[in-house]
C-alpha cells in the first residue's frame, strides 16, 4: 500500500475530524502535562513500525529516544531517520528488554503478530504503557495474555491500546451506534469479507530464494501461521472485528473451510471460508482470499428486519432500509484512523484515563478470528467453548535466531 | 360533540384533583404524585444540580456525552409511566402503534404528534404539560443517583431491551421503577423530548438547558425494546427527524408545576 506522509497540519486535522476526545479537553491538550512529550520506544522497524513512528513523531507529543528489531538493518534504518542514538538502537529476539530498560514513557509494538503478548507483557511489568498493532496475539494463550496485561496496565495506571482503525471512524462509529440503538430492527444475519489481491510479494521472492534461512523465515513473517496468525487472524480480523463489534458478542461455533492455492510459499493459507453462529441464531458467513486480481474490499455487511449495516474499509459506511443513514467515508482510513489513536493513545496518558477500553474489544475479535482459523484448519464444527478449554498454542520455530 | 367543549369541566375536575399535591416542590424526590384525568400518574421531581453525560472511561459510552454539572432551577412533575394507548386514545384520534394494547406504550408517533398530545393535554387540564427537556429526561433517568448497573441482570429487571424484549414492546409499569418511581425509563419505547439533537455545550457548569437553538433532529432518549445495552443508558443520546413515526419511540410527558 503505497501512501505518502501527512505533515503536521494534516495530522491535526485528521484528528480534529475524527473527534478524539484529545481535542475535546481544553486542559489536556494546553496544559503542563500536555506540553511534556512522551518518551517512545519503537518495538518493531519494519515497514508498518516506519510508518506508524513517522507518524508519532508528527504528532507533537512524542520524541521516539530508542528503537528495538531482531534485524540491526531495520533499527538502523529507523533509528538513523529519526535521530535515534546508537547505543539506544537494540537488535536480536531479546533486543526489545534492552529497550524496555532505556527509561522511556511508552512503547510502540510493530513487531510479527506471534511476539504481541510477550512483549505487551514484558512492557506492562517494566511500567511502560504500551501502544499495540493488531492483532494483539496469534492464539488462545496469547489472547488471554493481552487481556491480563489490559488489566494490569489499569491497575498499573498504564495505558493499553491495540489500534485498530475502523473503530476511531466517525462514520463507523455512527453507523454501529445506529444499528445498537435498533435502527435496522432485529438483527437476524451478516456477511463479512476481506478481498485482496497477493500482500507480501516481497516476502514471496525472499522466502522462494532461501525456504530454509531462519532470518528469512522471519523477514517473511506474513506467509507463517505461527509468526502471523494466518491470514484471517492477521489481516482479515479487520472485517470480523467490525462484525464483532456490531453484534457487541461472542460467537458460539463455527464451521469453515480454506487452503493454499494459490500462492506456492509459506505455512499460512490464501483463502478462507467461515460460517459463524452468533447467540440467538444470527449467524455471520465470513470469506476471505489474498490473491488474484481485480476485486478487493474489507466488508462487512448486517442484516436487520428493518435495515441494512453496510461498511466498507476504502469505501462508504451507510444503513439502507426503514431508518436510512447516508454515512460517508473517511479520505484515508487507513492512516486518519492510526493518526486518532496515536492522538487518544497521547490524551488518555496526559488526562490519566487507564480504562483501556480497546483491550477487551480487540481481544474478543482476535478469538474470533481463531475460532475460524481453527474451523477452518480443521474442516470441523468448533465451538468458543472448545477453543478456550484447548487453550491451544501456536508454536513458531525460532531455531537458528540470535538473542 | 366536539372534544373540546368537554375541556373546562375537565380541566376544574383534574385541578381539584392534584391540587392535594400543589405545592409538591418541597416535598420529596417521587413523593406526592398526583393522577390526571387521563390516569397518569404525575410524579414530582424537585430541583436540582446533577452531572449530566458520561465520564470518559465509563463503560459502553459515546463521545457524543461529553459530561458536565447541570443545574435545573424548578421542580416539575413527569409521568410515571411512558404514554400507553389508552392515554393517547383518551385525546387523540388516530393510534398507529403496529402492536396494539391499552396498557401498551403508544408508539409510532411522530415528534409533532407527541407535542400535539401535550397541547391536547394541557388543554384539558388547564396546566402546561409538554415534553420533558432532554436534561429533565436524564435527570429524571438517574433519579438522584449515578448511572444505574448496566449488567445484564440488573438491566432485565428495569428495562425491556433487545436481550429479553422478544422484539415488542411490553404493558408498562412491568418493570421495576428506578428510585423516584418511575417506570421504563430505560427500554420498552424510545422517548422523544423537547430539544433538538446537538452536540453538548464544552462548559463546566450549565443551568436549565433546553438544547441547541438549531438542528434537524429532536433528541430520543431511553433505549428501546430493540437497544442493545449501549441504548439502555441514562446518559445515551440518539437524533431522530421529526417527521419519523418509528414502532420503538414513543414519549412521556412532564407537567410543569406554576
Amino acid at each position: 500500500m503505497a501512501m505518502r506522509g501527512p505533515s503536521r497540519r494534516e495530522f491535526l486535522t485528521a484528528a480534529a475530524t475524527i473527534g478524539a476526545p484529545l481535542l475535546m479537553s481544553p486542559r489536556a491538550a494546553f496544559g503542563s502535562q500536555a506540553n511534556s512529550r512522551l518518551t517512545l520506544g519503537a518495538i518493531g522497524c519494519g515497514g508498518r513500525g516506519k510508518w506508524i513512528a513517522d507518524l508519532f513523531q508528527k504528532h507533537g507529543g512524542y520524541e521516539i529516544t530508542a528503537a528495538a528489531d531482531y534485524f540491526q538493518d531495520r533499527v538502523d534504518e529507523l533509528g538513523g531517520k529519526l535521530q535515534v542514538p546508537a547505543e539506544r538502537r537494540f537488535s536480536g529476539l531479546q533486543g526489545y528488554r534492552r529497550l524496555l530498560e532505556s527509561g522511556v514513557d511508552a512503547v510502540v509494538i510493530e513487531t510479527p503478530p506471534y511476539f504481541h503478548p510477550r512483549q505487551a507483557k514484558d512492557a506492562v511489568d517494566a511500567g511502560k504503557h504500551v501502544y499495540l498493532a493488531k492483532p494483539a496475539a496469534v492464539d488462545v494463550p496469547g489472547c488471554r495474555a493481552v487481556e491480563e496485561s489490559g488489566r494490569r496496565a489499569t491497575e498499573k495506571q498504564k495505558c493499553f491500546l491495540v489500534d485498530f482503525q475502523t473503530r476511531t471512524d466517525p462514520f463507523y462509529r455512527e453507523a454501529v451506534k445506529r444499528a445498537q440503538y435498533g435502527d435496522i430492527g432485529r438483527i437476524v444475519c451478516g456477511e463479512a469479507a476481506y478481498f485482496c489481491g497477493p500482500t507480501f510479494d516481497e516476502q514471496i521472492k525472499w522466502l522462494t530464494e532461501k525456504p530454509d534461512d531462519p532470518e528469512v523465515r522471519l523477514r517473511a513473517w506474513g506467509l507463517d501461521r505461527a509468526l502471523s496468525g494466518d491470514v484471517i487472524t492477521e489481516q482479515n480480523i479487520h472485517a470480523l472485528d467490525v462484525a464483532c463489534w456490531v453484534l457487541d458478542a461472542t460467537p458460539l461455533h463455527a464451521v469453515g473451510t480454506g487452503g493454499r492455492r494459490a500462492r506456492a510459499v509459506g505455512t499460512c493459507w490464501d483463502q478462507f471460508s467461515v460460517i459463524f453462529t452468533f447467540p440467538k441464531d444470527v449467524v455471520l458467513t465470513f470469506a476471505s482470499k489474498q490473491l488474484g486480481a481485480g476485486w478487493d474490499d474489507i466488508c462487512c455487511r448486517i442484516y436487520g428486519t428493518e435495515g441494512t449495516l453496510d461498511t466498507h474499509y476504502f469505501g462508504e459506511v451507510s444503513i439502507r432500509g426503514k431508518l436510512p443513514y447516508r454515512g460517508g467515508k473517511m479520505a484515508s482510513l487507513y492512516q486518519d484512523g492510526a493518526i486518532a489513536n496515536i492522538a487518544t493513545f497521547h490524551d488518555s496518558i496526559t488526562r490519566g484515563d487507564w480504562s483501556n477500553p480497546t483491550v477487551a474489544a480487540s481481544v474478543r475479535s482476535n478469538l474470533t478470528t481463531i475460532l475460524g482459523r481453527t474451523a477452518a484448519w480443521r474442516g470441523a464444527r468448533v465451538t468458543w467453548d472448545e477453543m478456550m478449554s484447548a487453550n491451544e498454542e501456536l508454536a513458531a520455530d525460532l531455531s537458528g535466531l540470535r538473542a | 360533540m366536539g372534544r373540546r367543549l368537554l375541556l373546562p369541566t375537565v380541566a376544574v375536575v383534574t385541578t381539584l384533583a392534584l391540587r392535594p399535591y400543589g405545592h409538591g416542590a418541597e416535598a420529596p424526590a417521587g413523593g406526592g404524585a398526583g393522577v390526571n384525568s387521563v390516569g397518569m400518574r404525575m410524579v414530582l421531581v424537585p430541583a436540582g444540580t446533577f452531572r449530566m453525560g458520561s465520564p470518559p472511561g465509563e463503560p459502553l459510552r459515546q463521545e457524543e456525552e461529553s459530561p458536565r454539572r447541570v443545574t435545573l432551577t424548578r421542580a416539575f412533575r413527569i409521568a410515571a409511566t411512558e404514554v400507553t394507548q389508552r392515554q393517547w386514545l383518551a385525546l387523540m384520534p388516530r393510534n398507529h402503534s403496529p402492536q396494539r394494547g391499552d396498557d401498551l406504550p403508544v408508539t409510532s408517533v411522530s415528534w409533532p404528534e407527541a407535542r400535539e398530545f401535550c397541547l391536547e393535554l394541557s388543554q384539558r387540564e388547564g396546566a402546561t404539560y409538554r415534553l420533558p427537556t432532554e436534561a429533565e429526561w436524564e435527570y429524571a433517568c438517574r433519579a438522584g443517583g449515578a448511572e444505574p448497573p448496566a449488567g445484564p441482570a440488573e438491566l432485565g429487571a428495569v428495562a425491556w431491551y433487545a436481550d429479553n424484549s422478544e422484539g415488542a414492546t411490553h404493558p408498562v409499569e412491568q418493570m421495576k421503577p428506578n428510585a423516584w418511581g418511575l417506570h421504563d425509563m430505560l427500554g420498552n419505547v424510545g422517548e422523544w423530548t423537547l430539544d433538538l439533537y446537538g452536540p453538548y455545550p464544552r462548559v463546566e457548569e450549565d443551568k436549565d438547558p433546553a438544547g441547541p437553538a438549531s438542528g434537524s433532529t429532536r433528541v430520543v432518549r431511553g433505549g428501546s425494546w430493540r437497544g442493545f445495552p449501549r441504548a439502555l443508558r441514562c446518559a445515551a443520546r440518539t437524533g431522530t427527524p421529526e417527521s419519523y413515526q418509528l414502532p420503538h419511540v414513543g414519549l412521556r410527558v412532564v407537567l410543569e408545576i406554576e
